[in-house]
């Protein structure tokens, strides 16, 4: 009895994964019938995704997905923005909640097995420490055996105590972790480096710096169901625009985000790409 | 089996995680497990002496500790206490850091949560005392001091065992909060695994069983020492 409710649990989702297939093998076409693109998006991650003062969603790759409708639909209004988190972004996508995933979204070999990526828009920094001013220390290997705050469940944790020897004392929430940084209960705080070089830019954290630099760079791209040639094609062209006009550029100054090289190359590629 | 992944216990890092964290879990339960049962004694015995300031400042402690959630109590100690004072001078930094570490305040909020406990437990057992056994022992010409010790106290650590075992299982397995202050117990490091390897379901499979066993040994040796104990006419005794 058991095993038949199973088998027949089982055939229902596979049938349902085999329709849902088949109703989304071209995005793009139901894109248009809709007039909207559905988008994930973050709304606490500054400066990719977040909310202002009034409670909008704002952020770099919200930019970069107004600019996807407006190139694909061509207005930058026919755009729903849906929040979304790392543990529930891919499903979103696969499930066929929301149309292309613009949510810090590293690209990694796991992650390729379900979904495709667009082309890559920003090379993300991995992990760094943020330290007192007053420290010396500049490389990762210099923190061995000494605590550093962290959260728990970062993808990074594990190299931290088994490459480097670092004594993680890892936190469930970013408050906490500071916390424990300003009482001195670790020598600092290992987050990536992205959040860390704004964090040390606001007033409350003028007596500390970015003191140990990530050692790698993860490419960030949109995420898009399996196999969606023609969206991906449609998608990418309009990254691609957006980048030979600078659009990148711009909402690195908007956004309050450092210049990075990765994406001035990119924008300079792209230009020549499309003259 | 059931389609469940357990490879990543091949893993050598994995592996000493899962280690580290049993041996802190069973160091951390059997820290606050001894210091509870101490207080316990020491706060249901004060108690029995009917002192009035005595008895309102074991109450004052049993509703403070017993109406508060373990859990806040660890955070209040872990991030509260230093800011309210509680610091040293780290001399080969010269930074003031915080007194007590995580393991520190964990232990002994935890302590005094179960001692809390314990007290209520313990006093429960010389309350529920039949006055007809107090009579008899009096009739005999047991002064009052050698009949709490000889009398009354036997018959109430029999009494109140059950209620014992409970309070020492309950504490064992809130040492799993502890992990919210950075104590790198049990549950600690199983989030960070099954953040790692997506596998959710078989960490947490793992991780009931190492409790469910380490909780039955606690268990068993409380109904072991509860047989031991027995004498005729209460509990297990024939």
């Amino acid at each position: 009895m058991k095993a038949a409710k199973l088998f027949a649990s089982t055939a229902l989702m596979a049938l349902g994964l085999l329709t849902a297939g088949s109703a989304l093998a071209g995005t793009l076409d139901d894109v248009k019938a809709r007039g909207k693109l559905i988008v994930g998006v973050k709304n606490d991650y500054a400066p990719y995704g977040y909310l202002n003062d009034k409670g909008e969603i704002i952020g770099f790759e919200v930019e970069l997905a107004k600019y996807v409708a407006k190139e694909l639909l061509g207005s930058a209004d026919k755009i729903e923005l849906v929040p979304v988190v790392a543990a529930n972004r891919i499903e979103f996508l696969t499930a066929g909640r929301i149309d292309v995933i613009f949510a810090t979204l590293g690209v990694t070999p796991e992650r390729d097995k379900v979904i495709d990526f667009t082309t890559a828009y920003v090379s993300s920094p991995g992990p760094a420490v943020m330290m007192a001013k007053e420290a010396t220390t500049s490389k990762w290997e210099e923190l061995k055996g000494k605590p550093v705050c962290g959260i728990q469940g970062s993808y990074y944790n594990k190299k931290m105590t088994e490459d480097f020897g670092i004594n993680l004392v890892a936190f469930k929430t970013q408050p906490e972790a500071l916390r424990a940084l300003r009482d001195n209960r670790c020598v600092g705080f290992v987050f990536d480096q992205m959040t860390l070089d704004l964090k040390v830019q606001e007033a409350d954290w003028t007596g500390y710096k970015v003191a140990v630099p990530t050692y790698e760079y993860l490419p960030m791209a949109g995420g898009i169901r399996e196999g969606d040639k023609a969206f991906q094609e449609a998608v990418d062209k309009a990254i691609t625009k957006a980048e030979a006009e600078g659009k990148m550029i711009g909402w690195e100054t908007e956004f309050n985000i450092p210049h990075a090289e990765y994406i001035a190359e990119r924008a300079k590629a792209a230009k020549a790409k499309l003259n | 089996m059931f389609g469940l992944d357990y490879s990543w216990l091949s893993d050598p890092a994995y592996q000493q995680w899962l280690l580290k964290g049993i041996l802190n879990t069973i160091e951390l339960a059997a820290l606050s497990s001894c210091a509870a049962v101490i207080i316990g004694l020491v706060g249901a015995l004060a108690l029995t002496l009917r002192i009035f300031w005595l008895d309102a400042i074991v109450e004052l402690f049993v509703e403070v500790f017993r109406n508060t959630p373990p859990l806040l109590q660890m955070l209040f100690a872990y991030f509260t206490l230093s800011t309210l004072g509680l610091k040293v001078t780290d001399p080969s930094t010269g930074l003031s850091v915080p007194l007590l570490s995580a393991f520190a305040c964990a232990s002994i909020s935890l302590s005094l949560f179960g001692g809390a406990l314990a007290i209520e437990a313990f006093r429960s057992g010389i309350e529920t005392m039949p006055r007809s056994i107090i009579e008899a022992a009096r009739s005999l010409g047991y002064s009052r001091w050698s009949r709490f010790w000889k009398v009354e106290a036997p018959i109430a650590a029999r009494i109140c065992l059950p209620a014992l075992t409970n309070i020492l299982t309950n504490l064992f397995k809130t040492t799993s909060q502890a992990s919210v202050i950075t104590v790198p117990e049990l549950m600690y490091y199983a989030g960070q695994i099954y953040n790692d390897t997506f596998r959710t379901l078989e960490v947490m499979i793992l991780v009931l069983l190492i409790y469910v066993s380490l909780v039955s040994i606690v268990t068993f040796a409380m109904a072991r020492l509860e047989r031991w104990m027995a004498f005729p006419g209460y509990g297990k005794g024939h």
